[in-house]
């Protein structure tokens, strides 16, 4: 038995490297199909010979078909996605820290509220939130894009259990040094939540990034689209042009892809505490 | 200084009580309202209509489909993404090293916009693609993928099980991380070894991860907009219709917002319903087993 073991587990490297290959094959026939000659795309697998036209008809155009604004919505996707993303992050960290550690009344009520709102379905408010962007005037801005989704829930709710299991000692150390509440925020407190943070901003821009339905009610004229929206749209009628579709894609998994190889180091850390 | 905390306290929290006002109760008001309304979302008269949405829904064809639709899905995605979740977790759990590079990887598909997926899959399953060439040459099999309202939500359940397997998988490895190794090294001298081992030790241990990743799932099912807008519409013939799509559609395409907001506050009960009688189930069936 015991000189079975490293065969066993050379057995278990080879099924896990077969399981990941399969996992990750959408990703590769996506990107093998954007590099494709266009009659080769979905009629061969791994093509003869590679190509870069589907994305130079991304950016310039061609055959009678318009440029679409890809790098406009490339644009929009990404200043949509960080502003938000940004603005999530601000207010988490601030409503977190005032929940865990600045003692007032109301605290606990707020807290209850965050968690009661949490779990309420979101889709009720969807017509209603329309219309409220509507009358705002805020229809077809960045705004309509950006401001419902400046505060997020779930990331107050990790900051505030994260922030709870930092000592107190430390803060008023820094107290007593005579830094104001907002330096210890930014000097003692978030250097000690890198990790949180990361994953925090990995799930929160992942999620703004992919946004669908909330980007397309908002949003109307061809130059305020998001990427994901374009790309769903084209689907019906551009469906004929799969290469370039195939590139769009790769154009919208990329940066996610980027962000998460960037922060893949404190992944594991961070993973552990939102699991819990 | 008690009392400055206070007043900070209040300011920092302040971006979320004036966003919780504009943007969770006035709408949440906003729509109890409108769901009694027959407003069509341009016209600036409506009237009160009383309850006459809710008893419209009951007979509408697509609010039928999008009910059952969802239970369709959930029978389809809920044991395959917790059987692949599980294999995966155990497989990243057994391996000696490199689990942290197998467990990103896995995690991978989580990334993935539901639009590029959809595209991908539309890909791979249309008619002439590698896949279905090598298909017809070799069994003589026609199959029209996104065309049967049987295939078309499996499609859906598998692309979305490929998403979150990995994802969950990681919440499985937590638990099994968890369970104390001197209770297996007690088993093995009980005897227990192999599949014994997993169904009497590491499945029970793993119960409140189960817990966990199951209701996830669930509530999942409720809300998928993107994979069945881009992929299917909702067709073939409403197989893929899905709460999300008919509150758009009756909303937004339709125009009859009343409507598709008394549509929205029957789907939030069924949600929370269903998600209720699933938990009790799961409560019931783990007591019934001593796993807490």
């Amino acid at each position: 038995m015991v000189g079975n073991k490293p065969f066993k587990t050379t057995m278990l490297y080879i099924l896990a490297s077969f399981v990941l290959i399969v996992m990750v094959s959408p990703y590769l026939y996506m990107v093998l199909g954007s590099l494709s000659p266009w009659d080769q795309v979905d009629r061969r697998i791994i093509p003869t010979e590679f190509t870069l036209r589907s994305y130079e008809w991304l950016f310039f155009g061609g055959e009678g078909v318009l440029a679409r604004p890809w790098l406009r919505a490339l644009f929009n996707s990404l200043f949509v996605t960080l502003s938000s993303t940004i603005l999530m992050m601000t207010t988490a960290i601030l409503v977190g820290y005032s929940l865990a550690k600045l003692k007032f009344k109301g605290n606990r009520l707020i807290n209850n509220v965050i968690l009661f709102q949490m779990f309420y379905p979101a889709v009720i408010l969807l017509i209603p939130l329309f219309l409220i962007i509507r009358y705002l005037g805020l229809y077809d801005t960045y705004w309509a894009m950006i401001l419902p989704k400046a505060v997020n829930l779930w990331a107050i709710f990790m900051y505030t259990n994260f922030f709870r299991s930092l000592p107190d000692e430390l803060l008023e150390a820094a107290k007593i040094d005579g830094a104001s509440q907002l330096k210890i925020v930014w000097k003692v407190v978030l250097p000690m939540s890198k990790s949180i943070t990361t994953i925090i901003f990995l799930f929160l821009f992942m999620e703004r990034w992919v946004e669908l339905l909330w980007d397309m009610l908002v949003v109307n004229s061809e130059n305020m689209l998001t990427l994901n929206v374009l790309l769903a749209q084209m689907f019906g009628p551009y469906g004929g042009y799969p290469g370039p579709m195939y590139a769009a894609s790769v154009l919208l998994t990329l940066p996610i892809l980027i962000l998460f190889i960037i922060f893949s180091k404190n992944f594991k850390d961070g993973m552990q505490f939102v699991l819990k | 200084m008690n009392k400055s905390n206070a007043r900070l306290g209040w300011l920092f929290a302040s971006p979320y009580l004036i966003y919780s006002l504009i943007f969770f109760l006035f709408p949440l008001i906003w729509a109890t309202y409108l769901a009694f309304t027959n407003w069509n979302l341009i016209a600036p008269d409506y009237e009160f209509v009383g309850i006459q949405n809710f008893i419209q829904a009951f007979f509408s064809e697509s609010v039928r489909a999008a009910f059952f639709v969802t239970y369709k899905f959930l029978g389809m995605f809920v044991p395959i993404v917790v059987a692949g979740a599980l294999f995966l977790a155990v497989m990243i759990h057994s391996l000696p090293k490199f689990k942290g590079l197998f467990s990103v990887a896995f995690f991978l598909p989580y990334l993935a916009s539901g639009v590029a997926s959809a595209i991908v899959v539309n890909g791979i399953l249309s008619y002439n693609s590698p896949f279905n060439i090598w298909l017809r040459g070799t069994f003589g099999l026609d199959i029209d993928w996104l065309g049967s309202s049987i295939l078309a939500p499996l499609i859906i359940a598998l692309m979305m099980a490929w998403k979150f397997a990995g994802y969950y998988a990681l919440l499985f490895v937590a638990g099994l991380e968890s369970i104390p190794k001197e209770i297996y090294e007690a088993a093995e001298i009980d005897g227990a070894v192999g599949w014994k081992r997993f169904w009497k030790i590491t499945l029970p241990m793993l119960y409140p991860s189960f817990y966990t990743v199951t209701i996830l799932a669930v509530g999942l099912m409720f809300g998928i907009f993107t994979e069945p807008y881009v992929l299917t519409g909702g067709g073939p013939d409403l197989a893929t219709h899905t709460w999300q799509l008919e509150i758009y559609s009756q909303a937004f395409e339709r125009l009859n917002a009343g409507f598709g907001t008394a549509i929205a506050v029957i789907n939030s009960v069924v949600t929370f319903g269903s998600i209720l009688i699933f938990r009790k189930i799961l409560e019931k069936w783990g007591a019934k087993h001593g796993w807490e």
